[in-house]
């Protein structure tokens, strides 16, 4: 290691080596995803997200919310993840190929939100989406920056949040969403991928094996 | 058992120089600015873990962004900021040369601090990036590449320059630490920032990056001073010190292939977890030896002493836990809960900065041409930091161990699960507060040695006594 040059150059080498196997390598695997069309469908999967959802992942990603949920089902049997009710299969790459800025995260505070928009019974309203996220909860944060309070001058604003208790605000006043609220809440509507593509099919083992006899 | 002094060490060959003496101890004081920032944000997140209200309603602290400014200052702010400084002063003195390019340094410095100021404000505004390690808005990254780049440079002339022929294993954790920092935060820009990849790969991307932090930036700076710290303290060479080759080109060559351990079970390639385990294995050899080739320091006694001990152990505890955690049925229970910070907090807080607390206790003298001013701050300070690191890393794996077995369970709710692990959050909370209160010892310390040296009119005159004996 007396040779400096050499030295500075295994350096590089090694790390870059490195790097183009990782980042370039799962690039050539998956770089070139396009969406699946469906014959039957007669459309592609996964579909582009909305323009207000879309901008709302930008809200989504500046507020930091990946810091307490993930955005991605595992596999069955690896985690309760579907028995929760996350996804009725696992999450693919291709999930994400329209997604600007996937924010698949690393940590479960709260619960994963790859399919909120499909949640069963029924999907959470818009309405007490922004209730949640006025007012808060005893686990959630209330973001009261995303909504203006203001005086109501004539007719109530068809916006307006419909409060009730603490969180309601003094009488002749409303408390209307802000523009980052609702593309917010449109984008967590619109979290959603049903359709199965070939690739996130559970590997059946026992079909496996058979095929593995003949 | 060797004690260690506060004393300033006798010199090998010519002192630093006079003209370093400001850059480096502005960027030391700096980095120790940043740390008590971090504290407090790290404190806020902390509490925000048990109470979800506190704060939150400010919309410059919400949960994501206080994760992401505590983050940023620690990484950027007090390990890079130190890290940098403290090998480059270790570089200049191997090399036995004054150092030179002092003014790149100095730059350089200020730079890197007002990027990150920069870039903090504008996590604060909601332009963080959200990729984990990579949280400074776009804006100011390429200024944080030119920042190392300019601060490497004083670094790689001590090194090159040096009077004697040979290397240690100092300068090579050293130059690798310093080169390959600017080069990592480049791929990692262009890749993510500039021309980002499409979906997942933004994932595989951003965890490639997270492990280059680790395994390429923070650890070969934090060894660069262990090892240069071990040699002064222990006084002779290290010992299986012809294996230490060997173990070094193991973490440049294979550190970062293991970045799959972030995305166990993700959507991404499945080889991409699996070659994490298989290059983990091979890191192994690379720990044993680090801790062969340490394993003096756990002679070691007195405030530095005891804190490069526990730098050591935490690093070799870290390798472990972490090798152990890429294996998938123990990934399931403990990936996305708190065991990841109780690992990430071995990692930078155990590791990282004790190793850096003991370097900057025994290299400011040195700088400052006399001892700390109080001997007493600075045991309380390692006394604390040592309680509030064991006790938050306990804590939060505590929490994420228990946490992981009823995530499990289907039917336990996530109200059940806060309420299991809130004990936990609240132990950590207390750590916190006991770092944040150490760490301001460290601060208070720091300037009343600055301050009584620079009164005392014998700074000069302590330095060229240096220099002559």
């Amino acid at each position: 290691m007396k040779n400096g040059p050499l030295f500075l150059f295994g350096l590089l080498v090694s790390a870059v080596i490195a790097w183009s196997a990782i980042v370039l390598g799962a690039h050539g695997q998956l770089g070139g995803l396009t969406p699946w069309f469906d014959d039957g469908e007669g459309k592609s999967h996964p579909a582009r997200p909305t323009g207000l959802a879309a901008r709302g992942q930008l809200v989504y990603a500046d507020l930091g919310c990946a810091a307490c949920h993930t955005q991605q089902v595992r596999r069955p049997g690896f985690g309760s993840d579907q028995e929760r009710g996350w996804g009725d299969r696992q999450s693919v790459a291709r999930d994400y190929i329209f997604q600007e800025r996937p924010q698949i995260g690393s940590s479960r505070i709260g619960p994963d939100l790859a399919n909120f928009g499909a949640r069963k019974p029924q999907p959470p309203s818009a309405e007490t989406l922004l209730a949640l996220l006025h007012s808060g909860s005893d686990r959630h944060p209330a973001f009261p920056f995303l909504f203006e309070t203001r005086k109501i001058e004539g007719e109530s604003s068809a916006r307006a949040l419909k409060l009730s208790g603490k969180a309601a605000p003094s009488v002749g006043y409303e408390v209307v969403p802000s523009e980052r609220a609702v593309t917010l809440v449109a984008y967590l509507l619109n979290l959603n991928s049903p359709y199965v593509y070939p690739e996130a099919k559970p590997l059946v083992r026992a079909v496996a094996k058979e095929e593995g006899k003949k | 058992m060797i004690t260690s002094t506060i004393q300033p060490p006798p010199s090998d060959g010519d002192m630093v120089g006079l003209h370093a003496r400001g850059p480096l101890l502005t960027a030391f004081g700096l980095a120790i600015g940043w740390l008590v920032a971090s504290g407090v944000f790290s404190l806020i997140a902390a509490i925000q873990l048990h109470s979800a209200a506190f704060l939150a309603d400010c919309e410059y602290l919400t949960h994501g962004r206080v994760r992401a400014l505590a983050e940023t200052s620690f990484v950027y702010g007090w390990a890079g900021g130190a890290g940098i400084s403290a090998v480059v002063l270790i570089l200049s003195r191997l090399g036995g040369n004054p150092l030179r390019a002092a003014n790149w340094f100095g730059a350089g410095s200020v730079f890197w601090n007002l990027g990150i100021a920069a870039g903090l404000v504008g996590i604060a505004t909601g332009d963080m990036t959200s990729f984990s390690l990579l949280q400074l808005p776009r804006y100011v990254q390429p200024l944080m590449v030119f920042a190392s780049a300019a601060m490497g440079i004083a670094g790689l002339l001590a090194w090159s320059g040096r009077r004697r022929d040979g290397t240690f294993a100092s300068h090579w954790y050293g130059v690798a630490g310093l080169v390959l920092l600017p080069w990592a935060l480049t791929a990692a820009q262009v890749s993510l920032l500039w021309f980002p990849m499409r979906g997942v790969l933004q994932a595989v991307a951003a965890a490639w990056y997270t492990e280059a932090v680790i395994f390429l930036w923070l650890t070969p700076l934090s060894l660069a001073c262990a090892c240069y710290l071990a040699a002064k303290l222990v006084g002779r060479a290290l010992p299986s010190y012809e294996a230490a080759p060997l173990a070094f080109w193991m973490l440049i060559v294979v550190g970062t292939w293991s970045a799959g351990r972030h995305l166990v079970g993700g959507p991404v390639p499945a080889w991409i977890p699996t070659m994490a385990v298989f290059s983990f294995s091979m890191l192994l050899y690379h720990f044993a030896v680090v801790g062969l080739n340490l394993r003096p320091v756990f002679g070691l006694s007195g405030s530095v002493g005891s804190a490069l001990k526990f730098g050591v152990g935490s690093y070799l505890l870290y390798g472990a836990v972490a090798f152990l955690a890429c294996f998938r049925g123990i990934a399931l229970r403990t990936q996305f809960t708190h065991f990841a910070s109780a690992t990430e907090q071995l990692f930078l807080y155990g590791s990282v900065s004790m190793i850096l607390f003991a370097a900057l206790y025994f290299l400011v003298p040195q700088l400052l041409g006399r001892g700390w001013s109080s001997p007493a701050l600075m045991s309380g300070h390692l006394a604390g930091a040592t309680i509030g690191v064991v006790l938050s890393v306990v804590a939060l794996g505590w929490a994420g161990i228990s946490q992981g077995a009823v995530m499990l369970e289907p039917k336990t709710g996530f109200g059940e699960i806060a309420s299991g692990v809130r004990p936990y959050l609240l132990v950590n909370t207390g750590a916190q507060l006991v770092l944040l209160a150490s760490n301001l010892l460290l601060a208070v310390n720091f300037l009343r040695s600055l301050c009584s040296c620079c009164q005392g009119s014998g700074v000069s005159t302590a330095l060229s006594e240096g220099s002559a004996s």
